[in-house]
């Protein structure tokens, strides 16, 4: 009687989103739960100067994926947010990515590896490069904010020279 | 030995057939009456280096063929190697053998067979020939299981592989993208590697169009972007085409990836619509 009763509640799911269904049997709740709900969805200026930003694709799918990252004086990560168009593991590894990174000195989210994300989101074989993607964005956010500090460093080193000419 | 005679019998073969077609005699240095008269089963004091130059040569020469030498190669020696029907014992005229002409008979898989062959193309990008559907509905109503249900079981199963490998390749070569995925397979250049691309202004662009995408209000809007990707289609279609000419694969697969984007733009847009 009860499975009877499971078995109906079951149907029912599925009559109504045989996509969602599909989705429960084949990846792990916390992949369905970053998917549903994503953390730190969104955007910032990419022009500000305590921004990274990371932008990477992985071709052989056509997935987007952009992780930024906000940066104080010391090289702590105190924002990051993401915005990835792709499959629901490349949606959950981003958002795992930016709870990892915040909070933490740039040096450390460049150990975050691939492997531990996967891990966390039990990420079958064939959805391992989700997790890569989002370890490339992590690594080029950090390279994208590094290269901005170099750049504004040489500005205002040049600048003085500038006005002393 | 005997294996190493069967893999050299089609190639001096085609060596024999085409010095005997198109160079004379007395230009040559490859002895022709050595070979014809017994170009398999030579005795250890026969002249064995020299029958060796001459296949070196062969090769050579095979290269300035029409199709690449490697093609030609792999289906003589398919040829050689399964050229009888398993039914009729009949021995296979040309290289694509899915039905045995002489007694109707399904033959096995012939992976050399590539799917260009068996709709009966050349082997390039653009497909002139628009009757690719024709044809598939002809192979499958030679091939297709319901229809060849009073066989033999052997028979039935050849038919399901051939079947099944016909689908494969209509669907392969009937869409531009998977089309040129598969030319650059048949290269050597394997397309779905699982690498991360970090091209900042592409991506960028990317991201824009799946964002607008993703705002897309109504109908008409959707309808406006898909008419723009399917403009960049074409053009990196065109792109593609140009470079596997060309033999340029670096920029044949630039234009596969570009094209993977844009259909999985089009795609979204025909999820909303």
């Amino acid at each position: 009687m009860l499975s009877l009763a499971s078995k109906r509640v079951l149907q029912g799911l599925a009559s109504r989103s045989p996509a969602l269904q599909a989705m429960h049997r084949q990846y792990h709740e916390r992949v369905v739960d970053h998917f549903n709900n994503p953390r730190n969805v969104g955007s910032f200026d990419k022009n500000e100067p305590d921004v990274g930003t990371g932008l990477v694709g992985a071709p052989a799918c056509g997935d987007v994926m952009k992780l930024q990252i906000k940066v104080d004086d010391s090289g702590k990560i105190v924002d990051a947010c993401f915005k990835t168009f792709g499959c629901g593991s490349a949606i959950a590894s981003s958002s795992v990515a930016t709870e990892w990174v915040k909070g933490k000195q740039m040096e450390e989210v460049l150990t975050i590896k691939n492997t531990e994300i996967a891990k966390h989101l039990s990420l079958p074989p064939v959805k391992l490069h989700c997790s890569m993607l989002a370890e490339d964005a992590i690594k080029a956010a950090v390279q994208d904010y590094e290269a901005k500090r170099v750049k504004s460093a040489a500005s205002t080193k040049a600048a003085p020279t500038a006005t002393d000419a | 030995m005997s294996r190493q005679q069967r893999l050299w019998t089609p190639l001096s073969s085609a060596v024999l057939r085409r010095v005997a077609l198109s160079s004379s005699p007395s230009s040559s240095t490859i002895n022709l009456a050595a070979i014809s008269q017994s170009p398999f089963r030579l005795s250890p004091h026969s002249d064995n280096s020299r029958l060796f130059v001459s296949h070196i040569r062969g090769l050579d020469f095979l290269r300035n063929f029409p199709f690449s030498g490697k093609h030609f190669l792999c289906s003589q020696s398919a040829l050689s190697l399964d050229a009888k029907c398993w039914n009729c014992n009949a021995a296979a005229e040309a290289a694509l053998f899915l039905v045995c002409p002489s007694c109707r008979c399904i033959q096995p898989v012939d992976q050399s067979v590539d799917y260009f062959q068996i709709f009966g193309l050349e082997k390039k990008y653009n497909v002139e020939d628009d009757n690719l559907q024709g044809k598939y509905k002809e192979w499958q109503m030679k091939l297709h299981p319901d229809l060849v249900h009073s066989k033999s079981e052997k028979e039935r199963e050849y038919a399901a592989e051939q079947s099944a490998r016909v689908i494969d390749a209509y669907h392969t070569l009937s869409k531009p993208l998977s089309r040129a995925i598969y030319i650059m397979k048949l290269e050597g250049v394997n397309i779905n590697e699982e690498e991360t691309i970090s091209d900042l202004e592409f991506l960028s662009e990317i991201l824009e169009i799946r964002e607008a995408v993703e705002e897309a209000s109504d109908s008409q809007a959707l309808n406006q972007i898909r008419s723009e990707m399917e403009e960049k289609l074409k053009h990196w279609s065109n792109f593609f085409a140009n470079a596997s000419q060309n033999r340029n694969f670096e920029d044949a697969v630039k234009a596969i990836r570009r094209m993977t984007y844009y259909e999985r733009v089009i795609e979204e847009i025909v999820k909303k619509l």
